[in-house]
């Protein structure tokens, strides 16, 4: 349905994406993973048509977006990552208006106004003013506004950026719903690995404008299939005993994450005896130990020597 | 374009304060400094000496307010000493059979003109009177005001700089027109500030990625500053020549077109300032600074012929209100028609499109 093909933006001499070729089948949901400044949001920009491509093209069934960007536009909605509300409006008035520029009136415009609000579960609310609703009431309407005209193809942008866990579920089932049960094809990106892991069939991983990686997500990990991950939850940070464990020659990857360490070490390797006496010698407190096999999020750690949400 | 215009209208109904407190300060500047700035009438508080009879005080009275800028109202004359001891007047005047006398305690910059205008009555009532004693038909007066009507000889005042015509300051119109084109500043580059917030908060990637054209979106905008601007001014012009009874000359249309042309031209370069900020934040910043300049070096404040600086001037030749006030004035003050009007109306035009070609290139490069 939709490919791209070594798709480059360069903003002052800078590449901010760098030959990016992806594609997506209709009906499937593919993710977008990386980390912040990757070139996640200059990719889709691309895509939707909101920004030509210093050099490359993006195809839908075959023809160019880039010289016919109308085709595209009837199409495909944009969840973008910011909440692009009216928010002195309601959140049915934002829906009314969003059905009006895409030529929607009277029943047609009413009834797809009641099946977003429908969608996301806000059908009570929809005469209240979109700044009183939470932040996750928000992002529901933002999604609800780029649907309005049934679009084929959606395009979100980290849709969960700054909600609740409950508002973040909602939406994950509601995108989940999307794609399964209507048939969208969706293109959803997020530096969250958990919710691709969850919602996507075939996942991209970005880094640095390019893509590093792809495949579906068991695909992905069995690039780790070698490995396991070990993780120590520690009561503080102990940048020596981090950098002793980094420089161990056993130990292929290590991060430090928030409350702990993260260490990729190669499977079947008996070194948790040696991580507990460098605890020891740098006197430090272990909370938890927990050895896992590997997520996207190792993959990504893998890859590029970097947590996702470095 | 409809749509996007229409939806103005709904968050406008929604927050409508602003607008109006523009158009409530216009109409509290008007009346509160154009009440203590009155136009061609100015009131001179006037009083009898006790020698003189009270028919010939009414008969200077009478002769005296044939003027038009001029009114003399008959009070006390303890009242007319304490208004004159308390500042509220310039100056009084003491009526006597064959003089008068006035009253004034500090330097008054009408003195010279008033001075003349009673000097001048006086001077020609009592020669008429004197006539009439010479004369024995009695008909003197009379024959004298008829010979006036087709006088022998016109004197006809004319600037040493051309066909210019006189300066004439009238403080009411000077700070109705000031005051309704100032404000209208601030609505109009107010309510453009939706482009800029939109672009910011992203619902305008939403209205790109739609069917609608780019240029319905801006005329959706651009169509509603200029509506909202237009029907503020009018507003107001309305409202002080019907019900405060300003005497804005009889040519009521001919202000509505100038006024339309004057908004299009604050449109446009409101276009402008919007591409050269970079955020709301900016733009809020440098909006007052841009109406209140504009205004003072346009003329709104005070009449632009009171001002000598070149560099001054020549500024004022490329703002819109310059030229809008001018307009406005010719046609309430000296009743000039269309034709006289080209110069002024082109010039808005002109600064209106090529503000607002400068203006939406500016911010499509931002994008």
């Amino acid at each position: 349905m939709l490919e791209t093909e070594e798709l480059t933006k360069v903003f002052k001499s800078k590449a901010a994406v760098d030959g990016v070729s992806l594609y997506l089948d209709k009906g499937e949901s593919v993710g977008l993973l990386g980390p912040n400044g990757a070139g996640k949001s200059t990719t889709i920009s691309m895509i939707s048509t909101l920004s030509k491509p210093t050099t490359g093209d993006v195809r839908l069934d075959g023809r160019s977006v880039v010289k016919d960007p109308g085709k595209m536009r009837k199409v495909l909605g944009v969840v973008p990552q910011e909440i692009a509300l009216y928010e002195d409006l309601s959140a049915y008035e934002n829906l009314q208006f969003f059905g009006r520029i895409y030529g929607l009136s009277g029943s047609r415009l009413e009834q797809a106004i009641q099946q977003a609000l429908e969608l996301v579960g806000l059908k009570e609310r929809q005469k209240e003013i979109v700044k009183t609703y939470s932040g996750g009431m928000q992002r529901r309407i933002n999604i609800a506004a780029a649907m309005m005209h049934e679009p084929e193809l959606i395009i979100m942008d980290e849709p969960t950026v700054g909600i609740d866990p409950q508002s973040r579920s909602h939406i994950l089932e509601m995108v989940r719903q999307l794609n399964k049960e209507k048939g969208l094809t969706v293109l959803y990106t997020s530096h969250y690995m958990e919710e691709v892991e969850r919602l996507c069939d075939r996942v991209y991983i970005m880094d640095h404008g390019t893509i590093i990686a792809s495949g579906t997500k068991d695909e992905l990990k069995s690039i780790l299939s070698g490995e396991e991950t070990i993780w120590i939850e520690l009561d503080r940070p102990y940048p020596e005993l981090f950098a002793e464990l980094a420089a161990h020659p056993e130990i292929v990857q290590a991060a430090e994450t928030e409350k702990g360490i993260k260490l990729i070490i190669p499977k079947g390797k008996r070194i948790l005896g040696s991580i507990f006496q460098s605890a020891e010698r740098h006197q430090a407190q272990i909370l938890n130990v927990n050895v896992q096999t590997p997520t996207l999020e190792d993959v990504f750690l893998h890859l590029t020597g970097r947590k996702l949400r470095d | 374009m409809t749509s996007v215009f229409l939806l103005q209208w709904q968050r406008f109904r929604r927050a409508p304060l602003m607008v109006l407190s523009f158009l409530a300060l216009t109409i509290v500047f008007v009346m509160v400094m154009a009440g203590s700035n009155p136009g061609n009438s100015m009131t001179v508080p006037t009083y009898a000496h006790p020698a003189l009879a009270e028919q010939q005080q009414d008969e200077w009275l009478e002769q005296l307010n044939k003027s038009e800028g001029l009114q003399f109202e008959l009070v006390e004359e303890q009242e007319a000493r304490q208004a004159v001891l308390d500042g509220d007047t310039g100056m009084a005047l003491q009526l006597m059979e064959d003089d008068y006398r006035l009253l004034i305690v500090a330097d008054d910059p009408n003195r010279f003109e008033v001075e003349s205008y009673i000097n001048r009555t006086y001077a020609e009532e009592l020669r008429i009177r004197q006539l009439e004693q010479q004369s024995t038909s009695g008909e003197a007066r009379e024959r004298v005001a008829e010979m006036l009507e087709e006088p022998a000889l016109t004197v006809e005042t004319q600037s040493l700089e051309g066909e210019q015509e006189s300066f004439v300051y009238d403080g009411q119109l000077q700070m109705l027109f000031g005051m309704a084109l100032f404000f209208s500043i601030y609505t109009i580059m107010f309510s453009l500030m939706k482009i800029v917030e939109e672009k910011k908060f992203g619902t305008w990637n939403r209205l790109i990625l739609s069917p609608l054209d780019k240029w319905q979106v801006y005329m959706g905008h651009l169509l509603y500053s200029f509506t909202i601007g237009y029907v503020q001014i009018v507003l107001v012009l309305v409202l002080f020549k019907y019900l405060f009874n300003f005497d804005v000359g009889d040519q009521f249309g001919l202000l509505l077109l100038i006024t339309a042309v004057y908004t299009f031209s604050i449109v446009a370069l409101s276009m402008l300032v919007m591409g050269l900020v970079q955020s709301p934040q900016q733009l809020q910043a440098v909006v007052p600074i841009v109406a209140t300049g504009m205004a003072m070096i346009g003329g709104a404040f005070w009449p632009i012929e009171l001002v000598t600086n070149n560099m001054l001037l020549a500024i004022s030749k490329v703002l819109p209100i310059t030229y809008g006030l001018d307009a406005l004035k010719s046609v309430a003050i000296h009743g000039r028609g269309l034709t006289e009007l080209m110069e002024p109306i082109a010039v808005m035009l002109l600064i209106g499109v090529v503000c607002m070609g400068i203006g939406i290139n500016l911010m499509e490069r931002k994008r």
